[in-house]
Order: C-alpha cells, then sequence, then structure tokens
C-alpha cells in the first residue's frame, strides 16, 4: 500500500529503442499516464518496469503512451478457445468483459471460429483472470496450445528487430555501394571500370533517395515522433545529419549555382554511407544485445515441455504446464524433470548444474527435493508435484534476474543522466561551431586544396555557409552517445546472468555494484560458517570402560531427549553402529542433564554441577573439559553406578569450505568478522578454526542490524552472510545481503543476493563476479567518455587549421558506430568469464579446508 | 490553462526565440562579403538548431507550470 492506494508492479517489453534517451522518453511517456507512479527502463533488456494504481491506468493507456512516442509495447499473445458463444452479442459481451481487464490491450473474439486472441502482459492480468473473465459470463474457456509462445516473445522481438535491421543493411549497403562507386567514378583508376554516366548527379540522385527515404526513414519519423512532444533523441542526431547532407547534395544537383559548393560538393555518399554505417551499428547491436542475455533464454529453455503424469493408474502425456500441485509423476534417465517435487520411490541421480551450479550429479532417493529443469541421470524414480507453474524453482529464478535487469545500478543513473542531456548539448555545440566557423574560421584558416580525410574531395568550391554546415553536421553525427547508453546495462545483464549460471541470483543492479566494493563481509556463525546441527566431536574413556561403552551409555540415557545435544549423541552413537536400547527409567534434570536406568546400571550425563552435586570426582577430568570448552565444544560427563566412565564432547561442526572462503575473502583484502548469540569462549573458538579475527559474539538475533550499523559506521561497505529467514533485519541491514542456502524456495528470501547452494564458496565467487560486472562498466564508460570527448573536437575541426583535413560525415557515422560496437564486445568477454574460484571445476578442487572430523579418543 | 493553450504557448516562445537568433544572424552578416545563400542557408540552419535545442527546454517548463 502506497498513499492509500494499491500499487502494482508490472515488466514491460519495449521494442524499438536504441539509446540512453529513448530510455528517458519511455520512462516520461509512461510517468505522463496517470495512476503510474513510477517507471524504471533498462535500455539493454528492452523492458519497463512500472509502478501503477490498476483503477487509474490501463495496459491500453500505457501501450498508447509508448506508441506515440515511436516505441511499442511487447505484449504476448494467447489464444482462446471459447464454447457456449451462440450470437454476436455473446462476442461483444466477451470483448467488453475482458478488454476491461486492467492487462489486456486487445482482444477480437471470433464467433465462427470459437476463438478469442487477447494481447495481454501476464505480469498485470494473468491467462487464468482472462479465463475467469469469460467463464464468468457462462462461456468456457481453454486455452489452446500456445504456451510456449509467451516463452519465446521476447527472442520473436529480438528477431524481428533483427530483421528489419537487416533488409535496411541489404538496402542501404548495395544501393550504398553503387552511389559510392558513381560519386568516386572520376578518381583514382575507377574511370578505366566504371561508366562515366555512374557520376552523373541526377543518378545518384535517384539512387540515394530511396536509401535516405527507405532505410533512413525511421530515424525521420522517430525523431519527429519525439521532437513534437519536447524529447529529443539519437534519431535527431542521425535525421539531422542525413538531412542536411542530402539537402546539400540536392541543392548542388539542381541548383549548382546556388552557392553550397556546386556539382563537386554533392555529398550523396556522404548521406547514404552515413544512413548505412548507423543502420550497421543498430544491427550489430541488436544481435549482440541479444547474446548478452543469453543466460536467461538458456534458463527458459529449460522449462519441460511434456511430463509424464499417472491418472487414474495411467501414465499419460500431457503439458508441463498443466500439472497440478500434489500430482505424481514418473521421470525415466535422460528425461528432464518437469515440476518440483518430492522423490517418492525410486533412486537415480540428477544434474542439477543448471539450476544450482554444481559440476557433479546429486543423489535423489524417496524423501529427497527435485528441481524441475533438471536432468535425471541414471535410475527411474516417481515424485509427487510440490511446486508447479510460475512457483517452481525455475520460473523464481527467470523472474528474478529479469527483475534484475530491470533496474538500475546507480552508476548507470548518472551515466544515463549525462546521456539524457548530451543530445541538446550536441546541438548547441552544433551551433556553436557553426557560427564559429561560420564568422571566424572560414576566413582564418580555409584552404581550398584541403580534403576530406580518406576522400578524394577536394573542398575548393566549399562557400563559408557549406563549410560551416558540413562541420557542423559532423559535430552532430560523432558525437552520438550510444555507447555511454549501453556501457552499464549490458554488463548488468552480462554478470546477473553469469551469476545465474553459478547458482548465485542478484535481485537487483545495484546489488551487483554494491558486491564489487565490499569491504567487510559478517558470516552468521550458526547454519552459514558452520553446519547448524551439533555432532559428537570426541569421547574420552575413563577406568574400565571403553570409548563405544562411554557413547553407547550416554545414548542410552540421552535416547527419549529431545534437546539438540541429546539427539547429537544418540546419532552419534547410531553412526558408530550402537544401537541404543530404552531405558527402564529417564528423568530430566533441566539446567543439568539427564538420570537413567538401564540393564540395572544408574546412568548420570550432564555438566560438571551435576556431578558436583552427585558427589561424583571429576576433578582429574577437569583439565581435559576446559580444553574441549575452549575448542567451542560442550562437554558433558558420564557417571555410571556413581562412578565417573567418561567425557562426551558434542559441537557444531565447520562446513567443508568456511576456513577456505575466509581464506579466500582475506587474500582480496576483505575484512571478515562472525556474528552469534553464542558465549564468546565457543565463539572465538569457532572464530579462530576458520581464521575470522573479529568476533561479535553474545548478539541477540533482535541486534544484529545494529552490529552491522555499527561496522558501516567506520565507513565499510559491509555483507551479512546468513540464513534468509531468521536473519532477515540485518540482511536488510547490510549494504549487500547475502542469504544462503536457500534452496528452491527463492520467493521466500530476503536479502540482495541470493545464493541456491549452501556453499560458502559461492560468497567469493558472487564478490568475483560484481567485481568483474563492475570492471566491464567502467571500461564500458572509459571507452564511450574517451571516444566522444576525443572525437568531438576532431569533428568540430579542431585539426583542419594545422592539417587542412576534415572529418567526413561518413567517416563520423563509422567512428560512431565503432564506438557502440566495441562497447558492447567488450561486454560480450564475460560471456566466457569464469569466476576464479570455479575455474578448476567446483569448489572442491580449491584443496577445502581439512576439517576436524570428529574424534575418538 | 489547458494542454493546447501550453502547447501554443511553448511554440510561441521556442519558435520566436529560434526566429530572434535567425534575425540576429541575419543582421549579422548584413555587413559581411556573404551571398544571399550563405546568409539565409545559414540563418535558416540557426533557426533550426535553435528550436531544437529549446524545445526539449520550453516544452516541460511550460508544461509544469501549467500543472501547477
Amino acid at each position: 500500500m502506497t498513499d492509500g492506494k494499491d500499487f502494482k508492479k508490472a515488466t514491460l517489453s519495449i521494442g524499438g529503442m536504441t539509446c540512453a534517451s529513448c530510455v528517458a522518453h519511455v520512462e516520461d511517456a509512461l510517468k505522463g499516464v496517470r495512476g503510474v507512479k513510477g517507471a524504471v527502463v533498462n535500455l539493454a533488456t528492452g523492458k519497463a518496469s512500472v509502478d501503477f494504481d490498476p483503477s487509474q491506468a490501463s495496459l491500453s493507456v500505457m501501450k498508447k503512451a509508448v506508441d506515440e512516442i515511436g516505441y511499442e509495447v511487447v505484449l504476448s499473445t494467447a489464444s482462446l478457445r471459447v464454447t457456449g458463444m451462440t450470437c454476436a452479442s455473446c462476442v461483444e459481451n466477451i470483448q467488453k468483459a475482458v478488454g476491461d481487464l486492467p492487462g489486456v490491450a486487445k482482444v477480437v473474439v471470433n464467433l465462427a471460429a470459437g476463438t478469442a486472441r487477447v494481447e495481454y502482459e501476464p505480469a498485470i492480468t494473468p491467462l487464468s483472470e482472462i479465463k475467469k473473465a469469460i467463464q464468468a459470463l457462462g462461456y468456457g474457456a481453454e486455452e489452446r496450445a500456445e504456451g510456449q509462445e509467451a516463452l519465446d516473445r521476447e527472442k520473436e522481438a529480438r528477431q524481428r528487430e533483427i530483421k528489419r535491421q537487416r533488409t535496411n543493411l541489404i538496402i542501404s549497403w548495395s544501393i550504398g555501394f553503387l552511389v559510392v562507386l558513381g560519386t568516386f567514378q572520376p578518381y583514382w583508376f575507377l574511370p578505366s571500370i566504371i561508366p562515366a554516366w555512374m557520376n552523373n548527379k541526377v543518378f545518384l540522385f535517384f539512387l540515394t533517395t530511396p536509401i535516405v527515404f527507405g532505410p533512413g526513414r525511421q530515424f525521420f519519423t522517430n525523431s519527429w515522433n519525439g521532437l513534437k512532444r519536447g524529447l529529443t533523441d539519437m534519431n535527431l542526431l542521425y535525421a539531422t545529419g542525413i538531412g542536411a547532407a542530402y539537402f546539400i547534395a540536392v541543392i548542388n544537383t539542381f541548383w549548382p549555382d546556388a552557392g553550397f559548393g556546386g556539382r563537386e560538393a554533392t555529398f550523396y555518399e556522404a548521406a547514404a554511407l552515413l544512413t548505412a554505417f548507423i543502420i550497421l551499428g543498430r544491427y550489430l547491436e541488436a544481435i549482440t544485445r541479444g547474446r548478452t542475455s543469453e543466460a536467461i533464454r538458456r534458463l527458459m529453455k529449460l522449462q519441460p515441455k511434456k511430463a509424464r503424469v499417472l491418472r487414474d493408474g495411467q501414465e499419460v502425456e500431457i503439458p508441463a504446464e498443466e500439472v497440478q500441485i500434489d500430482d505424481v509423476l514418473l521421470v525415466r534417465p535422460g528425461e528432464a524433470i518437469p515440476v518440483d517435487g518430492l522423490v517418492l520411490e525410486g533412486y537415480s541421480a540428477v544434474d542439477q548444474s543448471m539450476i544450482t551450479g554444481e559440476s557433479m550429479p546429486v543423489e535423489k532417493k524417496a524423501g529427497d527435493e527435485v528441481i524441475g529443469g533438471t536432468i535425471n541421470k541414471t535410475g527411474a524414480f516417481r515424485f509427487k508435484a510440490t511446486r508447479v507453474g510460475k512457483d517452481t524453482a525455475l520460473s523464481q529464478i527467470i523472474k528474478l534476474v529479469e527483475d534484475a535487469q530491470t533496474t538500475k545500478a546507480p552508476i548507470q543513473k548518472l551515466a544515463d543522466k549525462v546521456a539524457g542531456h548530451f543530445i541538446l548539448g550536441v546541438h548547441a555545440l552544433a551551433l556553436i561551431v557553426f557560427l564559429f566557423w561560420f564568422f571566424v574560421g572560414y576566413g582564418l584558416w580555409f584552404v581550398p586544396e584541403s580534403r576530406l580525410i580518406l576522400t578524394p574531395y577536394v573542398l575548393a568550391g566549399m562557400g563559408v555557409f557549406g563549410f560551416a554546415l558540413l562541420t557542423s553536421v559532423t559535430v552532430l553525427i560523432i558525437s552520438c552517445p550510444c555507447a555511454v547508453g549501453l556501457a552499464t546495462p549490458s554488463a548488468i545483464m552480462a554478470g546477473s546472468g553469469k551469476g545465474a549460471e553459478h547458482g548465485i541470483l542478484f535481485k537487483e543492479a545495484e546489488a551487483i555494484e554494491n558486491t564489487a566494493k565490499l569491504k567487510a563481509v559478517i558470516f552468521d556463525k550458526t547454519g552459514t560458517l558452520t553446519k547448524g546441527e551439533p555432532s559428537v566431536t570426541d569421547v574420552m574413556a575413563l577406568g574400565s570402560f571403553s570409548q563405544d561403552e562411554v557413547l553407547h551409555m550416554a545414548a542410552v540415557a540421552e535416547k527419549n531427549s529431545e534437546h539438540p545435544l541429546g539427539e547429537a549423541i544418540v546419532r552419534g552413537a547410531r553412526q558408530r553402529g550402537l544401537e541404543p536400547q530404552d531405558a527402564e527409567s529417564f528423568n530430566a534434570i533441566p539446567g543439568h542433564g539427564v538420570e537413567a536406568t538401564s540393564n540395572g546400571h544408574t546412568i548420570l550425563l550432564g555438566n560438571r554441577k551435576l556431578m558436583a552435586e552427585r558427589n561424583i570426582g571429576m576433578d582429574g577430568q577437569m583439565p581435559e573439559a576446559e580444553r574441549l570448552e575452549r575448542e567451542g565444544k560442550t562437554a558433558m560427563f558420564v557417571a555410571v553406578d556413581g562412578k565417573p566412565a567418561g567425557i562426551v564432547a558434542v559441537a557444531d561442526t565447520l562446513k567443508e569450505t568456511s576456513a577456505l572462503a575466509v581464506k579466500e575473502l582475506h587474500r582480496m583484502g576483505i575484512q571478515v568478522a562472525m556474528i552469534t548469540g553464542d558465549n564468546r569462549r565457543t565463539a572465538e573458538a569457532i572464530a579462530r578454526q576458520v581464521g575470522i579475527d573479529r568476533v561479535l559474539a553474545e548478539v541477540l538475533p533482535a541486534d544484529k542490524a545494529n552490529e552491522v550499523r555499527k561496522l558501516q559506521a567506520e565507513g565499510l561497505k559491509v555483507a551479512m552472510v546468513g540464513d534468509g529467514i531468521n536473519d532477515a533485519p540485518a540482511l536488510a541491514q547490510a549494504d549487500v545481503g547475502i542469504a544462503i542456502g536457500s534452496g528452491t524456495d527463492i520467493a521466500k528470501e530476503t536479502g540482495h543476493v541470493i545464493l541456491i547452494k549452501d556453499d560458502l564458496m559461492d560468497v567469493i565467487a558472487a564478490l568475483q563476479i560484481g567485481r568483474q560486472t563492475l570492471r566491464l562498466i567502467k571500461q564500458n564508460l572509459f571507452w564511450a567518455f574517451s571516444y566522444n570527448t576525443l572525437s568531438i573536437p576532431i569533428g568540430a575541426g579542431l585539426l583542419y587549421p594545422f592539417f587542412a583535413q576534415m572529418v567526413s560525415p561518413e567517416l563520423a557515422a563509422l567512428l560512431m558506430a565503432t564506438s557502440s560496437i566495441s562497447v558492447t564486445l567488450n561486454t560480450l568477454r564475460m560471456r566466457s568469464y569464469i569466476p576464479q574460484v570455479r575455474r578448476h571445476g567446483q569448489t572442491g578442487a580449491l584443496a577445502p579446508a581439512v576439517m576436524r572430523e570428529p574424534s575418538v579418543n | 490553462m489547458n494542454i493546447r493553450s501550453a502547447r501554443f504557448i511553448s511554440a510561441l516562445i521556442y519558435l520566436g526565440t529560434a526566429l530572434l537568433a535567425a534575425a540576429l544572424f541575419l543582421v549579422a552578416t548584413s555587413g559581411g562579403d556573404y551571398d544571399w545563400v550563405a546568409r539565409a542557408g545559414g540563418a535558416g540552419w540557426v533557426f533550426m538548431l535553435t528550436t531544437i535545442v529549446l524545445m526539449p527546454v520550453v516544452i516541460p517548463l511550460v508544461k509544469r507550470k501549467y500543472n501547477r
């Protein structure tokens, strides 16, 4: 609830965006819709995240606002089979009822075919609601087999854009090539191979015009759509540049004496190549940008299409999306597991690498959890569906990664702001450059023999206006900040996708940036550094008792106990093949221990206070007990028939990778702290074992957030690693809250980063992915801003007074396209990136810390 | 003020200012050795760029005033 209104959040796919200013325009258009509270657009993903009040704003209004400024909202389409319709009024009724739903943009009902085709946004109105609306009117409605269509809609939209730009590219380059040949026919060796009529200016006019108004039309229409609403974008730069070059060429062709340089200064090839280069840039961007989101498409492809379900004792194959909770499913070797569930019978090994990043198959037996989208390797098994449709782990992961890619990192907000104001600045600069060369530069430095770089053109026939205009147009073209707009979002997409590949889910772009800047990591102790389950670590026998006898008797005494330490002792005995029998009598002594009788013997198990009260002399064993306690273990004394029998020590054991993870963090220059509610001595013992030097002990769960705040007050960027549910306040307070071992129930997790596996090395991997992503962002921004910083003065004619060479508009277009492509290619390097901790396979290959195995003294 | 008059007022401001800039250009070139194409073409280019620079500045300003 916000301001007393129910706001909804939806993610819309936006088509046609090409630059950072497009982002600002779409955001402004959406924010201008009544009822829309906020909108954040990501250029690289082509997604807009919208907060809106469904009672005031509908999808059709938002779509119209976006369409009006020259972009499109890419929607899902569903085809429904509608039964029970009899007349035209049925059609009207259904169209009205469905059309009024907030997430529906268009509905067409066909009475004869008994179908309804709906264009809708599932994030606002799911298909089930549309079906319900039809069913409420008394008609039947079921989905026709088009479920996969929604999944592929983004890919289709991207492919449409690639195809459109490819057609434009073929037209502009094939005709443009002829224009270049014709223009340069009189030069070099060309007169001998190209006929002179190809240099005819009217012929060139007829070749160039279809390029400018065919493939180049998009720049004029898009810039006009924006301009009439007071918006400027990259298209305006292109349109002004192409338009000015074409305008000069036409004037010089048909009115050669008008003073624009005459027939020797027709820039048809500039207009044609300018269009061709810009379209080449857009085409390559469309391709490479698609590749940066490959990770999410790979995840989407994992969603199985079919499932084998037991219905009335029969094995039935149905679409995976129709599986219901509690359905019993069968999976054979080599098949994908359709949904999440619990194994009922059978045994197999399942490859979960696509979800968790684990390289080795995981064994599955009755009672184990299986994840939809993973691959069954060896045996066959039956399982019960526990999560289906949008609730499966895979669907949640896809949504989470998609959401993260829609958000903006702080560094991106700044870059977008700069890029947004840049267009205006460039036009102002073009005006200043024009005035300078018109009133000052031309008179001072113009040399009739001067040339345009890499062309045979001599500028002799160029008048003051033509020269100043040419320079001004070059500034417009060369300054385009496309690369600045792409630099951050493309890297964020690549980083979040790479994280998902390794079972590391960044909830938002800011989390990636903050992870890269971390200076301190606080680990929760229980369940994070340790396994969270105590076990027997040491058994000491006294007198004539053997170690097994001591452990067995302790287990007998604790068999009926529900205390975690008692359970650990019983488990420890069973692990050694010692099955404790039931005690004849059992008495719990609160705060002290237990007393039991078995086979005529009285067994006493408890702390030193209990032994002292019963006058059992344990003084000789005190040094050993104290040693165990210094190691963070709980020492429990065993006495049989009033005589000391031994000591059993129980402790929560460290996870295999805890010490290695801490060592790696130290190596990376990160301060590591441990937080726990335990007493200081136990906490310090654990901290010593893993190599942590800063211990925050005896901290109540509610005070953990305060401890995080204290570290932040020291100026450190702090990550808190812990249980996503119990440590929620501390995770929220930290700059980066890392919820570890969430398994498959991702939706419930708090924190900014979610680690699917229960492996502390993933904290390192998250840091390394974050750092690599931020490094990419910085490199991209450096290249993008360096390009503009260097190219603008050159385009403005800075070199002309010294070398008498000018940058031609077509060369400016080539340089501009190169800058965008270099940024996207740099980002693509992330595809082959593997976090250092994962380079030699799984964590195990990094020589995991040697663990203290439960020892029996 | 309704949205239509806001647009009209915006257009008056940016077009008026751009025309003024173009006129200033013509005045500035009246004393020099410029032919009519350079003067007219230059004034046209100044008008166009000034309009492009002013539109995104003026329109939101006027709209904001209208919304208040």
